[in-house]
């Protein structure tokens, strides 16, 4: 009469988070509080400079420096988290919505609209990625907003790729037939019932590709692409640090090192989610 | 003396999260040179992890944790060292599994996988080896056995891999086989033919065999001993034929009274061990006719190689469903009944328009404005779980066809969707369950509750139960048997499986190869079938000898 499910043990079990998953978190979590109170926890501002003390090494004045400019190494890092976040969500956030589009309409409908997608992905993949990227920014104008076309009409593919398997293999499961059955509209299938389960490979490779977005965009700023001086961004403290680098190491080494710390909370988050919802990236 | 192999006390637990758990308990048995022992349970019972642990083959996250297995000129398997193992796998005892697909090597030539065991365990040179695997596969009733030996494994059908099993697991003559629900995934003919196979081969060699299956009548014809598990526990063991006569413990009584072979047509499985019940009459005959399908022909376009396109071959094409024509009344159930590949989920596919017909005609009585297809035919799917929205609850899942063909107002909704659950016997408790947290019984009362939500007036049943154990099944089979009555629900019920057909419908089409071979009343074809394949069908069935002491006796044994 009765079967045992999963379910029927106390309900008081509590789920228990991957510890990756937790420690990602709060580092994230660590560099989204310092990008909200930078304005706070900075002792000095971004853009402030004092002639009189340039090229300070680390100091109870200055913990951290202060560049050729004289200015706070420490408050530059605090101030360049909003852009280096603001970059690390926007640069995935557009292409994952345009390619989880793509992919979910190529595979549910199939036929011309695949080929369609199809061939444009394959276009753009035949490029390298870094090039590209490059390429369009050059003709747009350097810039944040360039950078971010550049990164939505490339980074698209990945997302399309993964989200198109899944919705291929999806598509014949029953519960879909189900959904069919029962006069869903094709918006409602795909929308309702194809995507909430096909989405998760592309939700983990966000978290990956962030990592490769804020590396992206930091090397971009310091090409001087991305983020225009004296604007407070990691990368283009690298670069205004470069020549430098031998008598006043601090203006690298610490953006350097705030960029490996947000790079490695992504990529905790990434094998957190990835260990919890039971996909590999 | 006699005696093979002695079981006694065995133990496993399966290592969790929250610390050891027991799956199996106090589990012994015995088992003589050339006997068969039956150990039948339904799926969890812990009967494959038995098995499992007696060639110590058991999951990584499973212990034995008591428990002596004896095999009579070996010693305490348990105790023995891998070396000495593996001695005793493949020359004394050997195993053969449900899936044989997954059970052999794909890139290795069928030959190879016989002449590897003789290789290893009886030091036979390769060209000797292969000559003796060719010899094997004549044995085990593979036809061309030169050519097969050189075969890979996707190249034969599944009732010949598993053939080619058999043939790999007897290479060294081994004195026990274990077959863990061997014919399972196979049709119901060629399961008749591998567990022929089996009984000669036990005759020709003297081999004893543990048979594991959840059928109970395919056991009874198999094995002289038979062991009832549960919850990982033996609960009743002894002579097959007198279980099946007189079974004394409930669980037991409640396995054989769920065979659908001991129902009377017209009533209620029994659950729970309780006697039939007469199950409420329906108006035969007279009712507004519903449905008609006339030629109808669904072809697929067989896959095209690359080669094909280059050598401009045209496309193939094959015929799952090939001129079938029925028709069906408001009230009616009907039987569909084949073999894999016969066309019957195709047919019932198109039907609900999830497949385009080629040639022919789907009608549907009514206006298609006034109601739409998805108001006047649903269906119920195989699988249970795989047909439910992993990501939905229960109370969505219901809500949803509601909501979105406005078929009742938002404040209403509620009372519905706990209307539609106390109707297919869900506890109200699951509302908020999701699939994953229900059992394969409750998965599919939510699949049949969410097709009623649409309130059709066909309901379509493809294999609704396969995927279910018998007790289980008996229950499923119920509730489509009273909702059949109460809502005046036409019923087209698909299924391999003739016994279930037989109990729940009056009118029976029997499909092989996308067409219809046999077509008529039930009791008619099941007492006088006409086609050949049909009497093929119906001998194939399991449950010849262990309940042919008379059905009707059988039946009041079980009240």
């Amino acid at each position: 009469m009765t079967e045992a499910t999963a379910a029927d043990r106390p309900a008081a079990a509590h789920v228990e988070l991957p510890p990756m998953l937790l420690a990602g978190t709060a580092l994230l979590g660590l560099w989204i509080v310092v990008a909200i109170g930078a304005d706070w926890l900075a002792p000095y501002g971004p853009l402030e400079q004092d002639l009189s003390r340039t090229l300070q090494g680390p100091s109870a004045a200055h913990w951290l420096g202060t560049d050729n400019y004289g200015r706070d190494v420490l408050s530059r890092i605090l101030h360049g988290a909003r852009l280096d976040l603001q970059i690390a969500v926007l640069g995935v956030l557009f292409p994952f919505l345009i390619g989880n589009l793509i992919g979910l309409l190529a595979g549910y409908l199939g036929g011309w609209t695949d080929i369609v997608a199809m061939r444009l992905l394959e276009v753009t993949m035949a490029f390298p990625f870094l090039v590209l990227v490059i390429a369009i920014i050059a003709v747009l104008g350097p810039g944040l907003g360039s950078l971010y076309v550049a990164l939505a009409l490339v980074g698209w593919v990945s997302y399309a790729r993964l989200t198109r398997a899944q919705v291929l293999v999806l598509k014949s499961a029953d519960f879909v037939s189900a959904a069919r059955v029962m006069g869903l509209g094709a918006w409602r299938v795909m929308w309702r019932h194809l995507l909430p389960n096909a989405v998760t490979p592309a939700v983990v490779f966000a978290m990956t590709d962030a990592v490769l977005v804020v590396l992206l965009g930091s090397a971009l700023s310091y090409l001087g692409l991305g983020a225009q001086p004296p604007a407070a961004e990691w990368g283009v403290m690298i670069a205004e640090g470069q020549q430098f680098l031998a008598s006043a190491w601090w203006i690298c080494l610490f953006p350097g090192l705030a960029i490996v710390s947000l790079a490695m909370g992504f990529s905790l988050l990434a094998d957190g989610l990835a260990e919890r919802l039971g996909t590999r990236p | 003396m006699n005696e093979l192999l002695t079981v006694a006390g065995l133990a496993i637990d399966v290592l969790t999260r929250e610390g050891p758990r027991a799956l199996v308990r106090d589990v012994g048995f015995r088992l003589n040179r050339g006997e068969a022992l039956g150990l039948v349970g339904e799926s969890g019972s812990g009967k494959t992890l038995t098995c499992r642990a007696l060639v110590r083959l058991l999951p990584s996250a499973c212990r034995v944790v008591a428990g002596k297995v004896t095999l009579s000129g070996a010693g305490d398997l348990l105790a023995m060292d891998e070396r000495a193992l593996t001695e005793v796998r493949g020359r004394r005892v050997a195993m053969i599994f449900q899936n044989p697909t997954s059970h052999l090597d794909p890139v290795m030539r069928i030959g190879e996988q016989i002449a590897e065991g003789l290789i290893l365990h009886q030091g036979l040179d390769r060209s000797v080896a292969r000559r003796r695997s060719i010899e094997l596969l004549d044995e085990v009733g593979i036809a061309d056995p030169a050519h097969t030996v050189d075969a890979w494994p996707h190249q034969l059908s599944g009732g010949m891999r598993q053939r080619a099993m058999i043939a790999a697991a007897l290479a060294c003559e081994p004195d026990l086989l274990i077959a863990d629900e061997p014919t399972t995934a196979l049709d119901v003919t060629i399961q008749a033919q591998i567990i022929d196979l089996l009984r000669r081969l036990r005759g020709t060699h003297g081999l004893a065999v543990i048979l594991v299956s959840h059928d109970l009548a395919l056991v009874g014809d198999f094995c002289e001993r038979v062991a009832v598990m549960r919850a990982g526990r033996i609960v009743e063991a002894g002579e097959t034929a007198a279980i099946l006569a007189h079974p004394r413990h409930p669980y037991t009584r409640e396995l054989i009274g769920s065979q659908p072979r001991l129902v009377p047509p017209g009533h209620y499985f029994p659950v729970s061990g309780a006697p039939a019940e007469r199950a409420p009459r329906v108006k035969l005959g007279g009712g507004a006719p519903l449905l008609e399908v006339a030629d109808l022909v669904v072809t697929f376009q067989r896959p095209r190689r690359v080669l094909d396109l280059v050598r401009r071959r045209p496309a193939t094409y094959v015929r799952a469903v090939d001129r079938v024509g029925f028709a069906l009344a408001s009230g009616d159930a009907l039987g569909i009944v084949g073999e894999s590949g016969s066309g019957k989920s195709t047919l019932a596919r198109a039907i609900v328009g999830l497949v385009t017909p080629s040639a022919g005609a789907i009608r549907l009585v009514g206006d298609e404005r006034e109601t739409p297809r998805y108001r006047r035919v649903q269906m119920i799917f195989q699988d249970p779980l795989s047909a439910l929205n992993p990501r939905l609850s229960v109370a969505q899942t219901l809500t949803e066809p509601l909501i979105v063909h406005r078929l009742c107002r938002r404040a209403e909704v509620a009372t519905r969707v706990a209307a539609l659950m106390a109707e297919v016997g869900l506890d109200p408790a699951l509302a908020h369950r999701r699939p994953r947290q229900l059992s394969g019984g409750q998965c599919q009362r939510v699949g049949i509750a969410r097709a009623l939500a649409l309130s059709p007036a066909i309901l379509i049943a493809d294999e609704p139960t396969s995927a279910l154990d018998v007790t289980i099944q008996a229950q499923i089979l119920n509730l489509l048997i009273r909702l059949r009555a109460e809502r005046q629900l036409a019923l087209i019920l698909i299924s391999h499986d003739l016994e279930v057909v037989r109990r729940v419908c009056e009118r029976v089409i029997v499909m092989r190869h996308g067409r219809v071979v046999e077509e008529g009343p039930a009791e008619r074809i099941f007492a006088a079938p006409q086609a050949g394949y049909t009497r093929e069908l119906l001998a194939a069935i399991p449950g010849t000898r262990g309940f042919s002491g008379g059905t009707p006796l059988a039946w009041q044994g079980v009240a």
